[in-house]
């Protein structure tokens, strides 16, 4: 065994035995709920990435620390295998039901629940939460027990700030290569010098805002089970729902326009938070992503509620101003959750196609870096467009002209100007490639006249931006086995801003690095 | 014994914002919402939800407000 693989297994080791910590902890809800029959199946779920990992770490305990590579072979191949221990509660319950234990009794299966017996979809719906999607394999989240609907609330608000950043909180230790393995998992702001206690921070932060959260929607009339796992799923900005028809269940203005403070605390990064919290308030408009946060929101619900108001989608103004003020902000700040269901209002997938877009091009673009919300991220989308401007401008100026370009605050030369346009001009251009292809397979997989186009790129964008708003088509039976094959990997490219993947891909392909 | 010296979840608990205000209400958070678990929507687990709401909000807007840089 060589020094890389002996590195990346002792760090894949550690995120093993992070999730296992994650099942343990979760053996309460079982517990209070009296669902013992599920507790079997949530314990070796714990045990098997448990034993795993301990075995390597044990084994590669003097590896080296990770280089960049490394890093972003360990963010990659951690965050799937993470999904793919993670499925592992679905799966067990699942057939705990089909087949039956032999001492304790356990309830009768259910057509929701079955589906996850098929592998496929549990690890659907464990990636779809781990990545903060919240598209569900899940026909209705009600029947689901108690064990599985905290189950995906979990995974959805530990994903929202990252596998990695778990790890490296508890298990980590000042000096241990953490930067590398934080900077792998699309995260690079610090808020201290040390990235063990930035870490730390981070999950002080989101802890606290958790509860603030939970208490919130109970105040507003959500029942307390629902505001737990509502309150997590929306910081995290992950949209996963314990109801049949997401938020669209309560039929609550309280409750939507609660939603919107809570969502948007997602989409904004964790230093500016501190920075809040220490009371520098005036952060929330001279950071260049924060005030933007706000404009775009802003912008967005009021296009979308013109859109959806002319064209007689909704009766009365502020009902249009609700449903288009929380869908935009549930888009833009890839949380996901769903108001406009046909139950109650008009769905989203029968909104008029400017309208879909719209959300669409929220979804795309995404919340803040260094927040939970997916997307290609607007401070990429930010610079993009100054670039652009910079690069038109250059050519009104003499050839000797020294130019600097103004982003949040820094004044960045020629080379700095370039280095950053062109990161994210890469990853802006891969999102749409990808955006690109899983439009196209979409389109030869499902039944022809069934989706419209703009259905389709809808769904696509949702995966990729990790948004989990659904036009109908993600389900157990609605969508092919290739579909599901193809999201995943469109979620997983999402969470991880696609260059890591990218880079493991090449490295498994032809073992560069690896066993040289 | 200190929040630091709890096992594993000690170090998070321990930073953040290192004001003893807020530390306060990160640890009375769960009890909270145990105690409405238990007890349920009633006045009183209202009134002591809105205060734990308010004393978030008030807090934050006092230090931006007067203690701000």
């Amino acid at each position: 065994m060589n020094e890389a693989a002996a590195t990346i297994g002792r760090d894949l080791g550690r995120i093993f035995q992070a999730l296992a910590g994650l099942l343990f902890v979760s053996l309460l809800v079982p517990l209070v709920w009296g669902e013992y029959w599920a507790m079997p199946a949530l314990l070796v779920s714990g045990l098997v990435p448990f034993v795993i990992g301990y075995a390597m770490t044990t084994r590669f305990q003097g590896a080296a620390q990770p280089s960049k590579l490394h890093g972003m072979i360990i963010a990659a191949t951690g965050w799937f295998c993470v999904a793919l221990f993670g499925s592992l509660p679905f799966l067990f319950i699942a057939w705990t039901l089909e087949v039956g234990l032999p001492i304790i009794e356990t309830p009768s299966q259910t057509a929701t629940l079955a589906a996850f017996t098929d592998p496929l979809n549990a690890v659907f719906e464990s990636m779809s939460g781990f990545t903060g999607t919240g598209l569900t394999m899940t026909d209705n989240e009600e029947v689901l027990p108690r064990t599985l609907q905290w189950w995906r609330s979990f995974i959805e608000w530990v994903g929202g700030v990252g596998v990695i950043v778990l790890t490296t909180a508890i298990l980590a230790r000042p000096g241990s290569g953490s930067l590398t393995l934080y900077e792998s998992e699309a995260r690079s702001e610090r808020i201290h010098p040390s990235i063990v206690s930035t870490v730390q921070t981070i999950w002080w932060i989101f802890l606290l805002f958790t509860f603030v959260s939970i208490l919130l929607l109970w105040v507003v009339g959500m029942p307390i089970w629902g505001a737990i796992n509502h309150g997590m799923t929306g910081l995290a900005t992950g949209g996963f729902s314990i109801t049949d028809n997401s938020i669209a269940t309560y039929d609550s203005v309280a409750i939507d326009f609660a939603l919107l403070p809570i969502m948007l605390l997602g989409s904004i990064a964790f230093p500016v938070h501190y920075l809040i919290l220490q009371g520098d308030l005036r952060n929330l408009y001279t950071d260049l992503q924060t005030r933007w946060v706000f404009i775009y929101m802003s912008a967005g619900t009021l296009a979308l509620t013109a859109l959806v108001y002319v064209t007689e989608t909704y009766d009365t103004l502020f009902t249009a101003f609700r449903y288009s003020s929380f869908q935009f902000v549930s888009a833009a700040t890839c949380a996901g959750f769903q108001t406009a269901v046909d139950t109650t209002n008009v769905a989203l997938g029968r909104w008029p196609a400017q309208a879909q877009l719209t959300v669409a091009f929220g979804m795309i673009v995404g919340g803040a870096a260094g927040s939970t919300a997916g997307g290609i991220k607007l401070i990429r989308s930010i610079t993009l467009l100054k670039g652009i401007r910079f690069r038109i401008a250059d050519v009104f100026y003499p050839e000797t002209a020294v130019r600097r370009l103004k982003i949040n605050g820094r004044r960045l030369d020629e080379r700095e100007v370039r280095q950053e346009f062109e990161e994210a001009a890469i990853i802006g251009f891969l999102w749409f490639v990808f955006l690109a292809v899983g439009t196209f397979v979409l389109l030869v997989i499902l039944p022809q006249g069934e989706y419209s186009l703009e259905n389709v790129i809808f769904e696509v964008a949702s995966a990729q931006g990790n948004v989990g708003l659904s036009a109908g088509i993600t389900g157990p039976e609605s969508l092919p086995t290739l579909g599901k094959v193809m999201f995943l990997f469109n979620m997983w490219i999402g969470r991880l801003e696609i260059i890591p993947v990218l880079v493991t891909l090449r490295t498994v392909l032809d073992r560069g690095g690896l066993y040289q | 014994m200190k929040i630091g010296d709890l096992p594993y979840v000690g170090d998070p608990l321990e930073e953040g914002a290192e004001d003893r205000v807020f530390d306060s209400l990160l640890l009375l958070g769960p009890v909270i919402v145990v105690l409405i678990a238990v007890l349920g929507r009633s006045a009183l687990t209202t009134a002591i939800a809105v205060a734990y709401l308010s004393s978030f909000v008030g807090y934050v807007l006092y230090r931006g407000v007067f203690e701000g840089a």
